[in-house]
């Protein structure tokens, strides 16, 4: 059985609607918009948009410019897949041979399951009847190979082709229902064959000359010569090592000698085809049917089978409640579910390569024990204004780039201080004062304060584009006590006048 | 206390691209509003903006203390700081220029590769060096130990924070290294307000959004020039610095008027004086031009220019010219003498030019005038495709350092800048393409809000707001340089010690960074050798009429008198397709009521439809009086005329030719000179201040003088004030009678052709695409229909790559469509096909295996139906084309032994439509010889009421009718009002006229129809001109997708050439 949702994008977003608006939006032209080469283009489209003559694969601003309405939303492909996912899951329901037919069909092997549906028309029409139900459009055929059942799904929605009469079922589809490239498509329009009869009445001689043998053995499968079997819907993980008991395990020992072991094989696993992993994950499956799931991110590539251990220690201890066995693990399971090619590090006599290892090291610890999001980073945003020169980052990201401001030379004073003030706080200076001078003498938190010395002023004036803003001057100033503070004037004469206000943003160390 | 004086040194323009961000005359104005004592324009790596600094300077310095001081900012690739380099003198200026050049012929086009080595004493002797201090200024201490003397170190105070710290610094180094410190404000604008668009242009430049560019713009608005005050204090703590920049700019005594240029000496006999040796090429030649006797007026004429020449001491100039076309002859390249020169007897004489002195009145002064001190100006146009034999001819004569191609400063215009500022400000593509769609052609100087309507923006949304807004601003930048179609600057010294000299895109070009306004300003000769595809054409036309038609030559040569009735007949009838010069609507609705019956009125004819005459009013009277005399021969018409006090008929000389109404650019400035009494020279100012936009500013005195002039003697406001408009229509678009007259020759052979030997004109016209207003469908209709003849489609059996003449079974001649018709098809393929072909192919297999064609170029031809001569039509062409084995490539003469493949008997094809044919053969050679596309969609259209086109000619003046039919054409001529469109279907063309109002509405549906729906009244001339006036046009370009079962895809406006404009797009099946 093939399955087909074609508004799968549109019906995803118009489902989150609650239902009185629902029916508005169905009348209402949506389409999503994907980025193809710079440009946006009709990724899906609703019914209404259909309707008012868009079609896949418009120049969004064309069809913008047909329909002053149209709602747009970006195309959002990851969640779409999850979605699909989502819907594959469900049908588990019919049978458990469900394969995904990505971006919009799903394929279900339904062989010896039929009469529990009452027949082959019955369940087809309960599958389509049911995911209907749920908000989207659904099409779907029954057929005795795959590919089939997927152009008739398309192109035949609720065809149930009796045993044996794929070919006659096939006929009068389109030669788009064929489903090969572009080219090939394109050569038999040119031709004038425009449905699967009128190729498949030509000799395979004649065919497997133009298109290749692969398009004649395509057509035969099709029509239900030859049949291939369904692909697995998740791709198993490359490197995954497990260990089944006998006898369900409870101890903690045992427990902790098993993760040891399987650690240790899955760091062979990985050296053996020079990978290192990113991305470790524990199942822990219970003899009575739960699974215990655990993951683990880390921000240095890891092989190391002691490092895995503390890091499943870290989390593990980090668990509300301990690891439960109930009565007992039957199987547990190290999965490397994201490995990626090893670099080689040359080991380094400099400390502080090494010490860099450490703070890795020390980061994946803490991320592992409180969460990714809670360990974070800072780093260098390409910008002229002070407070806007930081942002943070979970830790463990590693794509980042951004340099921070340098000194010109080493011995050279710093230009700015290390830490800023959460906020500017304004000071009270004396109103007037020379032009571009720094203040003598300025209140701040109830205390007054006498420069001694000043150096400026740095001069930043604001990002014109993002919002309106003053020009500052900014200054370092020494006082009398020897505390050093960054002040500014905010605003030029020539911008805010003479009674300019000024602000204490950061405290030199 | 004594006022602060200060010269700012550093100052970088928008010549230095997408870095400066204020033009120089800006710069310049602003420094002596500013009242600074000097100011330094140096470019990066450039003189290229210096003229134009030069030109305002030149108009402000009586008034002004200020100093222009010439350099150029040495940018090096080694890791050398920045060196300001201004030249003390004359010499020291040819070295600085020499350097670039060095500089530019080392790096690709647009850029320069500088060495601090190449800073070698010899080639900076005189230079005046200002080291601009890198990051840490302590580098900069070995550049400031190898350049010695004539030295400085620069300093600036920017507001970073630190710049008393590194003003210490920089005063060590300096004082360690025996320089002195000089002040500069590094300046990027003239005005602060202009950080905003120098950011935007640094982002440009970058390649950046706003939003990413981050610490590459710069971090306040400091880098504008300030006022000598400013600066004093800025650097109150070393006022040396300051007055350093004044004993800098005292040192320097170069200015670009020492400029001049120094022509080079032609070889003339011995014994001979270059003016004696011209003076005997002209009486030679005037002896051939008059066989029967030299007339004495022409003898006057020719003796008055000789003289002036030689007091002018420019008869090298007219030596030059005359060698070049010398060589163009010799080698049977056809070329033509245009613009001011058609104004001399003396190039009438060498060959130079065809107007005849004694039909066309010479106006001396246009071309030479003794007053101004400017060089001539002679524009030769050569075939366009053999134009650069005659290049290459011109850099073999006086090699490369004497000889080099003007430049063109390629500006921002509106599309170039929106798109650009529209990346920067986050616009996707789509978006910005939308709008630089909306804009008409290339050119324009604006962006108005109903065009960003128009392109499906909203203009108050802020960001498109804002966009739109640097777009405008950014329009007139300079964007890069690049070459003149054909200005050629010769020196008799090296060139590259005037100006720098770098290489151009094309291999073996050079091109210098002035353009051709920059020249006329410091008064450099150059000689234009431009192209013109309508002589390539005519040759070629020549070339098939004698290969097949069997004319005799004396024929031929009767091309060249414009003498025959029945080709003005022609004209007359509005039959201008292909025609040169006179095939725009425009022009072919001027045909009919113009009537044209001699050479001179088709002169009139070419001149007329133009801004100058158009803006003046004077077209409607023309017309009049033609129409009066036509039906009275002996009318005489009056001629505006001065008060009582003065000469009545002063302006009969002047107007008496064109029946009293002023048409030419000469005319007016005659009137000028006669009526308003300006002197020659003042005259000349005024076209010249007309021509350029840069002088707009002097425009108003002029207008005063003028009509003040008119009126105080007598002559009606309403006159005067229409020949000044007159006047600033000239300006863009100046087009004299001489011109006029050099071209009508041109138009009255083309017709020529046309009328005598339709076959062969439409093939050369066809072979020298691209060129004229139509696309090729259109010539081959026109040929057709107008000229009976017989079309053959492209076909591989019996195509050349261009198109050919053969005769068919009855002898007749046919069109035979070359496979250059075909999209895509190359020409090295073509040569194959051709070579190959030998006394035919026997079959398509034997074509296959004979050729080697790809696969690629044998569906390209199975796609254009070109192998029916192999008895395949279009479905079993591919067909059997896809049975091919795909390229590989195959191993030497593995090709001969490869195995054919065997027969193969296979069922028929499904047949194809007529209607899809139709539609391919569009898609793939952009014409139909089987069928014309609205006739399947007629019955369609007969249902909605529609009439065809042909039938809006039999409904009286005033009705009202809906056609539909697919856009040939759309013109927007000059400055007019009115938009023309050419709908055409299966029975003729319809004229359709669109006021600009009209067209506001419906710009879109314009600019993006393929097949347009249009609602109008019909208007009906007296003779005999018909139009339809749109009201409602509405876009039925889907109706084409009816054709195919394919969906085509749906029309995205695009605005290329007219003549490009596919009535189809191509087909996507290969490439």
């Amino acid at each position: 059985m093939a399955l087909w949702l074609p508004r799968l994008s549109t019906d995803r977003l118009t489902r989150l609607i609650v239902s009185p608006d629902r029916a508005a939006l169905a009348k209402t032209p949506l389409v999503v918009a994907g980025r193809a080469n710079n440009a946006l283009y009709v990724y899906a489209l609703n019914k209404a948009a259909v309707r008012a003559g868009i079609y896949h694969g418009q120049p969004l601003a064309n069809a913008r410019a047909m329909i002053q309405t149209l709602k747009i939303v970006p195309a959002d492909e990851k969640r779409d897949a999850e979605l699909l996912e989502g819907i594959a899951d469900w049908c588990d329901r019919f049978t458990p041979l469900v394969a995904l037919d990505s971006p919009q069909g799903l394929l279900l092997d339904i062989t010896g399951v039929t009469h529990l549906f009452g027949g082959e028309e019955a369940m087809l029409s309960l599958a389509r009847a049911k995911i209907a139900a749920q908000g989207f459009a659904v099409q779907g055929a029954i057929a005795d190979t795959c590919l089939a059942a997927r152009a008739l799904a398309r192109h035949a929605n609720g065809t149930v082709a009796p045993p044996d009469e794929n070919a006659r079922m096939l006929a009068p589809l389109p030669v788009a229902a064929l489903d090969c490239n572009e080219d090939i498509m394109r050569a038999l329009r040119r031709a004038g064959l425009k449905t699967i009869a009128q190729v498949a009445e030509r000799g395979r001689a004649e065919l497997a000359s133009r298109f290749g043998g692969g398009f004649v053995t395509r057509l035969d499968v099709m029509l239900g010569r030859h049949e291939k079997p369904l692909a697995p819907r998740r791709p198993l993980p490359d490197f995954r090592a497990e260990q089944r008991f006998a006898e369900p395990v409870i101890t903690k020992d045992v427990i902790a000698a098993s993760l040891h072991t399987l650690a240790t094989s899955l760091s062979g696993m990985l050296e053996r085809e020079d990978q290192v992993l990113r991305h470790l994950e524990a199942f822990f499956f219970r003899a009575n049917g739960k699974v215990e799931r655990i993951a683990i991110r880390t921000g240095a590539p890891l092989r190391d089978p002691a490092v895995m251990l503390r890091l499943l220690d870290e989390r593990l201890d980090a668990l509300a409640g301990p690891l439960d066995p109930g009565f007992g693990f039957d199987v547990i399971r190290l999965e490397a579910s994201l490995t990626e090619k090893n670099e080689i590090v040359t080991a380094s006599f400099d400390d502080n390569e090494n010490s860099r290892w450490q703070i890795a090291f020390l980061v994946d610890r803490l991320a592992a024990r409180f969460g990714e999001h809670r360990v974070q980073r800072f780093v260098a945003q390409d910008t002229h204004i002070p407070e806007a020169q930081s942002a943070t980052i979970p830790a463990q990201e590693r794509d980042f780039t951004g340099t921070w401001m340098r000194r010109r030379k080493d011995d050279d004073p710093p230009l700015r201080p290390l830490r800023l003030l959460e906020r500017p706080e304004e000071i009270s200076a004396p109103l007037f004062m020379a032009q571009e001078g720094a203040p003598r003498r300025f209140r701040w938190r109830k205390a007054d304060f006498h420069v001694v010395r000043a150096e400026g002023p740095e001069r930043i004036a604001m990002e014109w584009w993002k919002k309106d803003g003053l020009t500052r001057d900014y200054f370092r100033i020494e006082t009398d006590q020897g505390l050093r503070f960054w002040l500014y004037r905010d605003g030029l004469h020539r911008e805010a006048g003479l009674h300019s206000r000024w602000y204490l943003q950061g405290i030199f160390a | 206390m004594t006022v602060p004086a200060y010269a700012e040194l550093a100052v970088t323009t928008n010549f230095s691209f997408l870095r400066g961000a204020s033009h120089p005359k800006d710069l310049v104005e602003r420094a002596a509003e500013l009242g600074l004592d000097g100011i330094g324009i140096a470019d990066r790596n450039s003189l290229a903006g210096v003229v134009r600094a030069h030109e305002t300077w030149k108009k402000l310095e009586p008034d002004t203390p200020l100093k222009l001081l010439i350099g150029a900012r040495l940018v090096f690739r080694d890791g050398t700081p920045d060196i300001l380099a201004y030249p003390k003198d004359r010499k020291a200026y040819a070295r600085l220029c020499r350097l670039l050049t060095i500089g530019k012929l080392r790096a690709p086009k647009g850029e320069c590769f500088l060495d601090l080595a190449d800073l070698e004493e010899k080639n900076r002797r005189g230079l005046l060096l200002i080291v601009i201090p890198p990051a840490n200024p302590e580098e900069a201490k070995p550049v400031l130990a190898f350049l010695g003397r004539d030295t400085w170190l620069a300093a600036s105070m920017l507001y970073t924070g630190e710049d008393r710290r590194r003003l210490r610094t920089l005063k060590q180094v300096a004082r360690t290294a025996c320089v002195p410190l000089i002040a500069v404000n590094d300046v990027l604008y003239h005005n602060p307000g202009e950080r905003d668009l120098q950011d935007v242009v640094t982002c440009i430049r970058e390649h950046m959004g706003l939003h990413e560019a981050g610490r590459l713009l710069e971090a306040n608005a400091e880098r504008h020039l300030k006022t000598p005050e400013e600066m004093a204090r800025l650097f109150r703590q070393s006022p040396e610095a300051i007055e350093e920049t004044l004993r800098f700019a005292g040192v320097i005594r170069f200015s670009l008027s020492e400029l001049g240029q120094r022509y080079p000496r032609e070889p003339v006999p011995r014994g001979k004086t270059p003016d004696g040796h011209l003076r005997d090429l002209t009486e030679e030649g005037l002896k051939r031009r008059y066989p029967k006797g030299v007339p004495d007026k022409v003898l006057e004429l020719a003796e008055k220019e000789l003289r002036f020449i030689a007091e002018k001491r420019i008869a090298h100039y007219f030596l030059t010219v005359h060698d070049i076309v010398q060589f163009a002859r010799n080698k049977n390249i056809l070329c033509q003498g245009r613009g001011s020169a058609a104004n001399s007897v003396v190039c009438y004489a060498l060959h130079v030019t065809s107007v005849d002195p004694m039909e066309i009145d010479v106006l001396f002064e246009r071309f030479l005038n003794t007053e101004r001190s400017e060089p001539p100006d002679i524009d030769v146009d050569f075939e366009h495709e053999r134009r650069e034999e005659v290049i290459q001819y011109v850099y073999r004569r006086y090699g490369k350092r004497r000889a080099a191609l003007t430049a063109t400063v390629i500006c921002y215009r509106p599309r170039s800048a929106i798109r650009e500022v529209g990346k920067v400000f986050g616009l996707s593509e789509d978006v910005t393409g939308k709008l630089a769609d909306t804009v008409w052609g290339h050119h324009g100087d604006d962006i108005s809000d109903a065009q960003v309507r128009q392109g499906e923006q909203d203009p108050h949304n802020a960001i498109v707001k804002r966009a739109v807004g640097f777009a405008k601003r950014l329009l007139g930048f300079p964007r890069h340089l690049s070459q003149h179609v054909g200005g050629f600057v010769l020196t008799r010294d090296k060139l590259d010690w005037t100006v720098p000299i770098g290489p151009a895109a094309m291999e073996d070009r050079f091109f210098i960074e002035w353009d051709k306004d920059d020249l006329d300003t410091l008064k450099i000769m150059k000689v234009d050798v431009l192209a013109l595809g309508m002589l390539t054409c005519i040759r070629k036309a020549f070339a098939l009429i004698r290969a097949h038609e069997n004319v005799a030559e004396e024929k031929l040569t009767l091309a060249m008198e414009p003498t025959d009735p029945t080709v003005y007949e022609m004209l007359c009838k509005a039959d201008a397709v292909g025609v040169f010069q006179v095939e725009s609507r425009a022009q072919m609705n001027m045909l009919p009521r113009l009537q044209p019956r001699k050479l001179y009125d088709l002169v009139v004819e070419v001149a007329i439809v133009r801004p100058g005459p158009i803006q003046g009013g004077m077209v409607h009277p023309y017309l009049k009086r033609r129409k009066q005399k036509r039906e009275n021969p002996d009318t005489v018409f009056g001629i505006p005329k001065p008060d009582k006090r003065f000469d009545q008929n002063e302006l009969m000389p002047v107007l008496e030719k064109t029946l009293g109404i002023p048409l030419f650019q000469e005319q007016a400035m005659k009137m000028a000179i006669v009526a308003a009494q300006f002197t020659p020279d003042e005259a000349n100012g005024l076209r010249r201040a007309m021509a350029t936009f840069r002088h707009m500013g002097t425009i108003g005195s002029f207008e005063q003088k003028f009509i003040g002039g008119m009126t105080r003697r007598g002559y009606e406001l309403g006159f005067a004030e229409a020949c000044f408009e007159q006047i600033k229509g000239f300006g863009s678009y100046g087009f004299p009678e001489s011109h006029a007259a050099s071209f009508a020759l041109l138009v009255y052979v083309s017709a020529w052709i046309k009328k005598y030997h339709p076959a062969a004109f439409a093939a050369a016209l066809l072979n020298s695409q691209p060129m004229g207003f139509y696309a090729p469908a259109e010539i081959v209709r026109c040929a057709r229909d107008n000229g009976k003849v017989n079309v053959l489609p492209p076909d591989a059996a019996y195509s050349d790559w261009d198109c050919t003449i053969e005769r068919d079974e009855k002898g007749r001649l046919c069109l035979r469509l070359g496979l250059r018709q075909i999209d895509s098809f190359s020409e090295a393929e073509a040569q194959t096909v051709m070579h190959e072909r030998g006394f035919g192919y026997r079959d398509f297999a034997d074509f296959v295996r004979r050729t080697g064609l790809s696969k690629r170029a044998l569906v390209i031809l199975a796609e254009a139906d070109a192998l029916r001569g192999f008895g395949l039509d279009r479905r079993e062409g591919l067909w059997a084309v896809r049975r091919l084995p795909d390229d590989k490539p195959l191993p030497l003469f593995a090709r001969l032994s490869a195995p054919e493949q065997g027969l193969e008997q296979i069922a028929p094809l499904p047949q194809m439509p007529l209607s899809e044919h139709v539609l391919t053969d569009y898609q793939t050679i952009r014409l139909s010889l089987k069928a014309y596309p609205t006739q399947f969609l007629r019955s369609r259209f007969d249902e909605e009421g529609f009439v065809s086109c042909q039938s809006v000619g039999a409904f009286a003046d005033g009705d009202f009718v809906r056609c539909a039919g697919i856009v040939l054409v759309r013109q927007r001529p000059g400055e007019g009002t009115a938009i023309f469109i050419t709908l055409s279907d299966e029975t003729g063309i319809c004229n359709v006229v669109v006021w600009e109002r009209t067209f506001a509405r419906f710009r879109k549906e314009v600019m993006g129809a393929r097949l347009l729906l249009v609602e109008g009244k019909v208007q009906k001339s007296p003779e005999g001109v018909i139009h339809l006036m749109a009201e409602r046009m509405t876009d039925r370009s889907a109706d084409l997708r009816l054709l195919s079962g394919d969906a085509l895809p749906p029309v995205a406006p695009t605005h290329r050439h007219p003549r490009n404009v596919r009535v189809l797009p191509p087909s996507r099946d290969f490439h």
